[in-house]
């Protein structure tokens, strides 16, 4: 069933201009996303997750950075919107969490404080009175134990994971329609992050909205996301669902990942796996596809992936979109057994 | 759960806390201040005792035979040993000295902390007299470099990169290598003697004269606040541009406040704690005496006097303008964390 | 601030009062040393005085070095308290040029008789004088005054020629048996009221002197023989806030920011010959940078044209004010009262020849230049300034000294000659271990002390300085323990008498003889020819002998001649009377006036 989607990001280009050139943080981008649905954005740090995620808010430093495409929500452009429109957007209708919860909040003020702020903002002329009590309600929600007495308590009076909770209270306190997460659960330990993935699967059921999860951990993927877009070098390159990603990825460096994941788990048995070399320059993008000097399969001397910047496409008898000529040009046979 | 669910504030009593906290803190604070004075009070005896320089040598003119010159020595009584001069000074403090005999002998009343025999005068009253000067002449400056260094430093952190940060750094950098001694005169000079825009300042209480008070104080103001405020500049833009970058800035802009809240409650909040302790420091340091610009300016403050005392070799006056400028010090450092406190909850319940 | 004085300026013991020495030069005169004995006081006599209007003076000291009267020993200081506060028994005439150093009645109805040959004094009271509270000023008052002098416990920095010459007896370290009026007992009060006794009428104070001292009544107008009430003295705390006898009192005096004086109305001119008192009031600025005094001077805006300063214009600033015609009519260049001197320690270097090799060979402007040049003064032609008329005449000075300072090698590698086969000794240690120099070690010494070794290497003499810390660096030198061969000093004269240069300079009981000339051979001579002249009561037969033992000292060269110093001002276009006063070197503060 085709539905208008509550977001779409189209051929999104993000650049900054810095003292040492032009960075091409994020480049073509394109996804959309339904309401109650959940993207992963997946990728290494600097793949231009982050900026993609900050670019619907219009978050990113605006002296340096330059933007062009579209972002559509509901229909509308917000790349086009004024500052007010998107204040007005901004934490009612898409609301954003970050990666450090220990960082997140305003150290100065207690948590209640900035609950009641952001419910306030965009709820004028509700009394202080009465968005305590929405707030107390959140912190309950969200499971911070005995909300009456802790919150009029500082954020560092909390532990990391309850810190994420009070996050996710002030991001979810004007029932968003959608939730940018960035990297939600990075900062915590491994049950605390089970907790926070729970909690926000909990919420997304009662209230039917739409997540954008950006992680490099393919673990959170498999257990919270409806589809994936693997970004790298600043492009997305492989899109698909969760389960032909974990079955049958499609793009060398999704095999890659899985396979830095899955020897991850292995690792007590000494077999420990990573990409080898580093991400590129997004000051100096290479000419062709950017992952060619990592990939173990391009080592044949295929021009194209020297030379042209591969387009994502429909891979046959899948599902998924990929941006790689060798997987078109049907030199790529692996599977997922080759990983393990 | 307890009982206490619906009694907040008293769940968790910040106030009370704070207040024990603070009270300890205090006690604490008051007993390193007295170590601390009792030592600088000491060591500037003890330096003065290992100067070059000798006091008596200094105190006779043309007629200078050695003899005058040991009679002096016994009548300033530094011809005793340096640890009996410490002990009468110490004993001053608590109950006043008594300084020659018969019908012309006088008294410094407790706390005294010496006697002048250039100026003339007990110590405190020299220290009564001038301090005012000063405090009027650092508070004012210092208001007004407050604002207009935290000032600039918004504007040029806003405009990043902009014709306004670019100026502004521009003049900073010429702000902070200027020399005080010639800002000063340059100053004097042109408003004063040149434009006669101004009276030559001829300092007055403003209880006595309000006007005076002004006319006097006004291009003193101004020029310790200009060049003090370049530092600030600096340090403001710097504060609030890495303020602008922490998670919890980003978190505020994302819940849809306006720029100006953010700027308010967010970014300035961080930005100037780090400020407050230097700001307080440099205040503090102040109040001991501004020696070059109460030198240019004519002023007759604290600063003055204990460069005077320098150069008397008096040091009686050394070491009471010393000792008023430690405990400054270290008021200063209370004062500057119990601000702290107030300013970052992270560090009250330390 | 004395040490500072000491440290800038390299001027000897600055608190040195200094009472005449020099004055006549006139206006920005740089005429040689031996020019200048006329009255004219060029650019400063102009017009005749007006009466009213405030005068103010610009100073870069914290406070007055001294009011009480008793501590009263430098220059301006004397002059301006002594012109509008402080009154004594004699005075200088309130004049300007040489007149300025004639020696008037002041308290006293004439300059004082002497009997006994010099050895008993006394003045007869003018009476009519009152203090500021309007009582009398008495002839127990004035003994009382220079009472004070022997506590000196309390009564420091003054004179103490009341100490020395007063019939008081001494213990065997010299200390007077009379301890001062604070301490005395009824029997040490005795010896000094038989010293210094007023009449039954309370007319005539008569001073007994233990030696005859013929110029005793000089030593007279110092404000050490000022009034003091007893009832009012505090003894330490009197220097805050004396009592007036002059025509002005104090209406505030907060040090390190003024002194503002108003007219004590109890003054009668009637009373007081000398003063004329012509401005209403005076206020004292204290504690401006010196930059600042400049260059409010130069301004000459509002109250600053009515402004003069107690110190001299900076160095950086004397070639705007003297080039410029528009400053022609204010500002002055003239003697202060120092002579800068080069002594020899003459047990050590107890030889004229190498003495002269030394004067002819050292190169006097190179040390002039870096001193400031010119302005810092003329090369000095002896021990006595032309401002003491009586007493100066020019000297014949030794053959082969370039008049222009600079170094007459020949010259003096010939009279180096002349000491190998005269005194052997010495001369091998001068051309070979070396003569060792103490220098106080100032920034303005170290630069001189370079030129003092390159110009003795010169000649074939070898300098050894020594630096010595400033405040220590003449109770060095006097200490007789102290090994120099060359130390260097400057002396004023306390009254226009050479009686205060010649034999303070050069007997071995003098205040500040750096020679150990004691064991020369011409030593007797010279000790019996100055005491003959310090006995001599005629004034002009006094100075014929002070002249000839001017000459006798620059052929002796037990010392050698310096500089004899200078000093520049600038002073408010509105500003009467800006002369120099010819017996302090200083303004003669209370006759300055304002011009309508």
């Amino acid at each position: 069933m085709e539905s208008t989607p509550l977001l779409s990001v189209n051929n999104l280009s993000v650049e900054f201009s810095t003292p040492d050139g032009i960075v091409h943080a994020v480049n073509d981008v394109s996804f959309s996303i339904e309401a109650g649905k959940t993207l992963g954005i997946v990728g290494e740090s600097g793949s231009g997750k982050s900026v993609t995620a900050s670019s619907i808010l219009k978050l990113n430093s605006g002296v340096t950075a330059s933007t062009s495409g579209s972002i559509l929500f509901k229909g509308d452009n917000i790349l086009g919107a004024d500052d007010k429109k998107i204040r007005q957007l901004r934490g009612s209708e898409i609301a954003m969490i970050f990666q450090d919860p220990l960082s997140a909040l305003n150290p100065y003020y207690t948590v209640g404080h900035q609950i009641i702020e952001a419910y306030k903002v965009h709820h004028r002329g509700v009394k202080k009175p009465e968005a305590r009590k929405v707030a107390l309600e959140m912190l309950r929600r969200v499971g911070i134990p005995n909300p009456e007495a802790r919150i009029d308590e500082f954020p560092h009076q909390f532990s990391g994971g309850m810190r994420q909770r009070i996050v996710i209270a002030t991001a979810l306190i004007n029932s968003p329609k959608l939730l940018i997460a960035d990297e939600p659960t990075t900062a915590l330990d491994v049950t605390v992050q089970a907790q926070i993935l729970d909690l926000m699967k909990d919420i997304q059921k009662e209230n039917g909205m739409a997540i954008i999860l950006i992680t490099h951990d393919l673990g959170v993927v498999a257990e919270t996301c409806d589809d994936v877009a693997v970004m790298y070098g600043g492009r997305i390159v492989e899109k698909t669902s969760v389960n032909e990603l974990f079955t049958t990825p499609t793009h060398p460096y999704s095999f890659g990942l899985l396979g830095a994941v899955r020897s991850l788990d292995k690792s007590a048995r000494g077999s420990l796996r990573t990409i080898a070399g580093a991400p590129p320059s997004l000051l100096h993008l290479p000419s062709g596809c950017s992952f060619m000097p990592r990939c173990v399969f391009a080592n044949d001397g295929h021009s194209k992936c020297s030379s042209i910047v591969p387009e994502l496409e429909l891979v046959p008898s899948t599902h998924s979109l990929s941006a790689c000529h060798l997987r078109k040009d049907a030199l790529l046979k692996l599977t997922t057994k080759d990983l393990l | 759960m307890s009982a206490a669910v619906d009694t907040p504030f008293f769940y968790f009593p910040v106030a009370r806390l704070l207040r024990i906290a603070l009270t300890r803190f205090i006690v604490r604070r008051i007993f390193f201040a007295l170590v601390l004075l009792a030592a600088v009070s000491l060591f500037t005896y003890l330096l003065f005792a290992l100067l070059p320089t000798d006091p008596a040598a200094l105190t006779c003119g043309k007629n200078c035979k050695p003899e005058l010159i040991a009679a002096n020595r016994v009548r300033l009584g530094y011809d005793k040993p340096i640890y009996e001069q410490y002990w009468q000074f110490v004993r001053g403090i608590f109950a006043g000295r008594t300084y020659g005999s018969g019908d012309i002998a006088f008294k410094c009343p407790a706390p005294s902390l010496g006697y002048s025999f250039n100026q003339h005068e007990c110590v405190s009253t020299l220290i009564g007299k001038t301090f005012p000067v000063t405090a009027y002449l650092s508070l004012g400056s210092f208001v007004l470099w407050m604002l207009l260094g935290v000032g600039t430093g918004i504007i040029a952190a806003l405009h990043r990169g902009k014709w306004q940060d670019r100026l502004t750094s521009l003049v900073t950098s010429i702000g902070v290598s200027l020399p005080t001694f010639y800002v000063g005169l340059l100053v004097l000079f042109s408003v004063v003697i040149w434009l006669q825009w101004l009276p030559f300042p001829h300092y007055a209480s403003p209880t006595d004269n309000l006007h005076d008070f002004l006319t006097a104080m006004i291009l003193p103001w101004i020029t310790l606040a200009v060049l003090s405020a370049a530092s600030y500049t600096r340090l403001t833009r710097n504060g609030v541009l890495e303020a602008m970058n922490e998670d919890f800035v980003r978190f505020g802009v994302a819940k849809g406040l306006k720029n100006r809240t953010v700027m308010r409650k967010y970014v300035l909040r961080a930005a100037l704690i780090p400020i407050v302790t230097i700001a307080g420091l440099d205040f503090a340091a102040l109040l001991g005496g501004a020696i070059v610009t109460e030198s240019v300016f004519s002023l007759p403050g604290m600063g003055r006097l204990a460069i005077r005392s320098v150069t008397d070799s008096d040091l009686p006056v050394l070491v009471g303008t010393t000792l008023v400028a430690a405990v400054f010090i270290v008021m200063a450092n209370a004062i500057v964390d119990i601000i702290y406190g107030v300013l970052d909850p992270r560090v009250r319940l330390k | 601030m004395k040490h500072r004085i000491i440290g800038v300026l390299g001027v000897a013991l600055a608190a040195s009062l200094v009472a005449s020495a020099c004055g006549s030069s006139s206006s920005s005169s740089s005429d040689t040393a031996a020019s200048n004995d006329t009255v004219a006081a060029g650019a400063a006599d102009t017009g005749t005085p007006t009466t009213g209007g405030t005068i103010h003076i610009l100073s870069q000291l914290e406070q007055i070095t001294h009011l009480d009267p008793q501590r009263n020993y430098t220059g301006s200081d004397l002059a301006f308290v002594g012109s509008t506060m402080q009154r004594a028994l004699t005075s200088y005439a309130y004049a300007s040029g040489t007149e300025g150093s004639k020696l008037v009645a002041d308290l006293a109805t004439d300059t004082g008789t002497p009997t006994e040959g010099g050895k008993v004094w006394s003045f007869t009271l003018r009476g009519g004088a009152t203090y500021e509270d309007g009582s009398e000023v008495t002839c127990a008052d004035i003994a009382y005054g220079v009472s004070r002098v022997f506590a000196t416990d309390i009564i420091v920095d003054g004179p103490t020629y009341a100490i020395t010459y007063l019939d008081i007896p001494k213990d065997a370290d010299g200390n007077s048996n009379y301890p001062g009026p604070y301490k005395a007992t009824a029997d040490q009060q005795a010896l000094f009221d038989k010293a210094v006794a007023c009449s039954s009428d309370g007319k005539t104070i008569t001073f007994n002197l233990n030696r005859v001292v013929a110029d005793f009544n000089y030593t007279t107008t110092l404000l050490a023989f000022s009034p003091v009430p007893k009832a009012k003295d505090t003894g330490e705390k009197y220097d805050n806030a004396p009592v007036s006898s002059g025509p002005y009192k104090i209406k505030s005096y907060e040090p390190g920011k003024s002194l503002v004086l108003v007219r004590n109305d109890k003054w009668s001119k009637a009373s007081d010959p000398v003063r004329h008192a012509y401005v209403d009031s005076y206020v004292y600025e204290f504690a401006l940078d010196p930059a600042v005094i400049d260059e409010r001077l130069m301004a000459d805006a509002g109250d600053d044209q009515y402004a003069v300063s107690d110190a001299g214009l900076q160095p950086e600033n004397l070639q705007t004010v003297f080039n410029d015609d528009k400053f022609k009519d204010r500002r002055q260049d003239s003697y202060d009262p120092y002579i800068s001197f080069t002594a020899f320690n003459a047990k050590t270097v107890s030889c004229v020849e190498v003495r002269r090799a030394v004067y002819l060979g050292l190169d006097r402007e190179a040390l002039r230049t870096a001193g400031g040049g010119p302005y810092t003064g003329d090369f000095a032609d002896g021990f006595i300034k032309p401002a003491l008329a009586d007493d100066y005449a020019p000297n014949k000075m030794p053959d082969g000294l370039n008049k222009d300072g600079t170094p007459n090698i020949e010259a003096a590698k010939a009279a180096l000659d002349e000491a190998k086969t005269k005194c052997p000794d010495v001369y091998a240690k001068a051309t070979g271990d070396g003569l060792k120099f103490f220098h106080p070690d100032t920034p303005t010494w170290q630069k001189n002390i370079s030129i003092w070794i390159e110009s003795m290497k010169a000649v074939g003499i070898v300098i050894k300085p020594t630096a010595v810390e400033p405040s220590k660096y003449y109770p060095t030198v006097q200490n007789d323990k102290t090994d120099y061969d060359i130390a260097r000093g400057a002396w004023g004269p306390d009254w226009p008498n050479a009686s205060t240069m010649i034999p303070e300079l050069f007997l071995t009981s003098g205040g500040f003889n750096l020679t150990r000339n004691g064991d020369d051979p011409a030593y007797k001579q010279f000790e019996t020819d100055t005491k003959a002249a310090l006995n001599e009561l005629d004034r002009t037969a006094q100075g014929t002998k002070w002249k000839a033992l001017n000459q006798f000292l620059v052929n002796q060269l037990w010392s050698l001649p310096g500089t004899f110093l200078k000093a520049q001002d600038i002073w408010g276009s509105k500003v009467g009377n800006a002369y120099k006063w010819a017996s302090s070197g200083s303004y003669l503060f209370g006759e300055l006036y304002v011009k309508q």
